[in-house]
């Protein structure tokens, strides 16, 4: 009973903890792979998909073949 | 009463700003204290983003939160993916901060501290940040179509061209100038060159294993490598104290040159995911660290602002770079304030990856307000040194001597005391043999940080790792820009390249990629060797040549800006992009002309130039320095040239769209907008694009 209370306190801090750590996989490109997963599974949900190693050599590509970074 | 309480706070942040401002502006005497700066600065974003911006999203562009943006239409999960508002800020953050907004306010601190300030929060708020926000709005309704490709649409088939070259010669620039900051800190330091060069086959490592061991596992690669980045910068002690490996790692000017070009070139030609994608990971790590951490010393610390705030050498006779407070200090403040760069970032890349157009206003024009207070924090670090120990270091040897009684000598006798002794302690505090003429605003920055780091934590012990730490961080992410960029500049050459050749614009054909690589890397290498080799410190010439090149871009971004809106019959509010791009084209057409015509030989390349040849005519050259005196004299003349060309191909845009606005305004011309016809979207109204799932 008490470890359910304890538990429940703590609830709006560990999600926020949880979001922050999305937010940041998501911002360093950590979660890359698996948003395009789901973007797939949703778009083209037929279509074959990329492996990881495949999907990160191309993104990479993609991404440092036009600005992305600025003075 | 919710209503009055909000109407009570804003009321006491609109005072504190302006209090906290007429304080900086005002103050005299009795060294200021830099919290000022941060409430001047805060105060002031803060109002400029709850009341300019908004009105900017409700009037001027009419963000619309039903319409679907091309993250949600054409989602691919590559290029267009969703992304959660405050996820994209960081991203886009990461992408236009670099190290334009710390360099420039370090030199435009010659000036004193009060006009850098004041431009550093005036044009971020009314140019910069509108510059961002409208380009990144107009990008979305145009499934994230790049500035080059907008221009061409909406104002010519000839404008699309000019800014294409813009940039191409923009990023030349750019990169030549940015290498010789590197050039300058890390010449014959040791400690600064083994960490710098330690962080190569760190990133490969790192990119080895985000290939290899764990695709794509970004978070964990690198932490491991900014562990390894942290471990260099206190094992550069080490070298740095040991005389064998202390004299393999001491280069010259010239010799770091050859080496960064070589990098830059096998940063072009080597596949990205083992060199270029793993250290602009590293960097981005250490860049957020570092800003938060610079941010954190100085509300910690609270320096004193021992640099007055106005010099002497707003007359034009400053010793870091000439010319007077008009045109060139916003001219070299350059990217705190404003910078036509953002506009490739905010076309292309972030509009592909925004959920709802609302959030444009806080990523848009919230970013560039960030990025503007990092410009004010490193006015702040410039300035809390002494201004003597300032000038020592930023000035070139040309004009206060290169032996530190010399340099005393001269800048005491210009009212900044210093002493010989201040220099040479300095320099062994920070673990250097010498902090003279170090022209580039790194030194000087790194200096100022380490000073506000090591009062935190370490004390005086700690102040030679602190600063190495700090020009590791610069150097760190002023390479990223280089080997972005030399990639980003081979693409753009392969494609000009193209229009004349096909097979040329193939991205994969090896010989293409090879030309074009060395043709990107030869055209900045040469800008830098002619800074590395001039008397003046190159920072002289280039710097200004730079912040001429990035206004004149964004003066293009504002006048495609201007265009849309005036097919979107925003007429009324049209002075919102019209007044910053007339005051755009009149400085960067003042420092152009200056540049080039000044009588002033420290001002004008053709003066300059012309003087030499009078000295070699007057046989004043000694025969052994002939071949460099001819060839400073080729430099000056190319580099008028340049400014030349540049502001002559923004006066044809200019012509061409004034063209386009009166055959418009006359309805002698239908108004078609290439916008992407309105779909509604199919997101709720909570959606934030990070809970995917289960939350």
């Amino acid at each position: 009973m008490l470890q359910k209370t304890r538990d429940n306190s703590l609830r709006p801090l560990r999600r926020a903890l949880r979001l922050l750590w999305r937010g940041v996989r998501e911002w360093c490109g950590d979660a890359a792979y698996e948003q395009y997963l789901r973007s797939r599974a949703t778009q083209a949900p037929t279509e074959a998909h990329l492996s990881a190693e495949e999907f990160y050599v191309e993104r990479v590509n993609r991404r440092y073949s036009r600005p992305n970074r600025c003075c | 009463m919710k209503r009055v309480f909000r109407i009570a706070v804003w009321t006491i942040v609109a005072v504190v700003g302006a209090g906290a401002l007429a304080k900086i502006a005002l103050h005299r005497g009795e060294p200021i204290n830099a919290m000022w700066f941060v409430l001047a600065a805060v105060g002031c974003y803060l109002i400029a983003f709850r009341f300019y911006s908004a009105f900017l999203a409700a009037r001027l562009l009419v963000l619309d939160d039903t319409r679907a943006t091309p993250a949600e239409r054409l989602d691919d999960g590559r290029d267009f993916v969703p992304t959660n508002k405050w996820v994209l800020f960081g991203h886009h953050f990461a992408a236009i901060a670099g190290p334009g907004p710390l360099v420039g306010p370090t030199l435009a601190a010659q000036f004193g501290y009060l006009p850098g300030t004041l431009w550093l929060i005036a044009g971020a708020i009314f140019a910069g940040c509108v510059q961002d926000f409208v380009i990144l709005l107009f990008s979305i309704r145009r499934n994230g179509k790049s500035l080059g490709e907008m221009a061409r649409e909406e104002v010519s088939r000839r404008g699309g061209f000019i800014a294409q070259i813009a940039v191409l010669a923009i990023m030349v620039i750019l990169l030549g100038v940015v290498a010789l900051v590197i050039v300058n800190a890390l010449k014959s330091s040791p400690w600064a060159t083994f960490t710098l060069a330690m962080t190569i086959p760190i990133a490969m490592l790192v990119g080895l294993y985000l290939r290899f061991v764990r695709p794509g596992r970004v978070l964990e690669a690198s932490l491991l490598g900014v562990a390894l980045v942290f471990f260099v910068v206190v094992a550069g002690q080490w070298v740095a104290e040991s005389p064998s490996w202390a004299a393999a790692f001491t280069f010259s000017g010239v010799a770091l040159t050859c080496a960064l070009i070589a990098y830059g070139f096998a940063a072009s030609a080597l596949p990205v995911w083992l060199l270029l994608a793993p250290r602009d990971y590293l960097s981005a790590f250490i860049k957020a660290g570092a800003i938060c951490c610079l941010a954190a010393g100085i509300l910690f610390v609270r320096p004193n602002i021992l640099m007055p705030p106005l010099t002497t050498f707003i007359d034009g006779n400053g010793p870091v770079f000439s010319g007077k407070i008009f045109p060139f200090c916003f001219i070299t403040i350059a990217c705190g304030a404003v910078s036509g760069f953002h506009s490739l970032i905010s076309s292309g890349t972030t509009p592909k990856m925004i959920l709802r157009e609302g959030h444009a206003r806080m990523i848009g024009y919230g970013a560039m307000l960030l990025e503007s207070f990092v410009g004010v924090m490193a006015m702040v670090a410039a300035c809390a040194m002494s201004p003597g120990v300032y000038f020592a270091i930023n000035s070139p040897a040309g004009i206060v001597g290169s032996s530190a009684e010399a340099a005393a000598h001269t800048i005491s006798g210009w009212g900044y005391a210093l002493t010989a002794s201040t220099m040479t302690d300095l320099a062994r505090s920070v673990g250097e043999t010498t902090l003279l003429n170090r022209a580039g605003g790194a030194p000087s920055l790194a200096v100022g940080m380490a000073q506000i780091f090591s009062s935190s934590i370490g004390g005086p012990r700690l102040l030679s790792i602190w600063y190495h730490f700090a020009i590791m961080f610069e150097a760190l992410f002023i390479l990223t820009v280089l080997d972005a960029g030399t990639r980003v500049g081979r693409f753009m050459i392969q494609e000009l390249g193209g229009r004349v050749w096909k097979p040329f614009a193939r991205t994969s054909w090896v010989p293409g990629m090879l030309i074009a690589s060395a043709l990107i890397v030869g055209m900045w290498g040469y800008f830098l060797y002619a800074g590395v080799v001039d008397p003046l410190g190159g920072i002289n010439s280039l710097w200004p040549l730079f912040g001429i090149a990035n206004q004149l871009l964004a003066a293009v971004a504002l006048v495609v800006a201007t265009t849309i809106l005036i097919k979107m019959g925003r007429l009324r509010w049209l002075w919102v992009t019209v007044v910053p791009m007339i005051w755009l084209v009149i400085v960067t057409m003042t420092a152009s002309y200056q540049k080039i015509f000044s009588a002033n030989p420290r001002i004008g390349f053709l003066c300059f130039a012309q003087t030499l040849g009078t000295q070699i005519l007057a046989g004043k050259i000694p025969p052994e320095k002939l071949a460099d005196t001819r060839r400073i004299i080729f430099n000056q003349r190319l580099d008028a040239m340049v400014t030349a060309v540049l502001a002559l191909m923004i006066l044809v845009l200019i012509a061409e769209a004034i063209v386009q606005w009166y055959l418009l305004l006359s309805k002698r011309k239908p108004a078609t907008l290439h916008e992407t016809p309105y779909v509604a979207t199919a997101w709720g109204e909570n959606y934030s694009g990070l809970a995917h799932g289960d939350d």
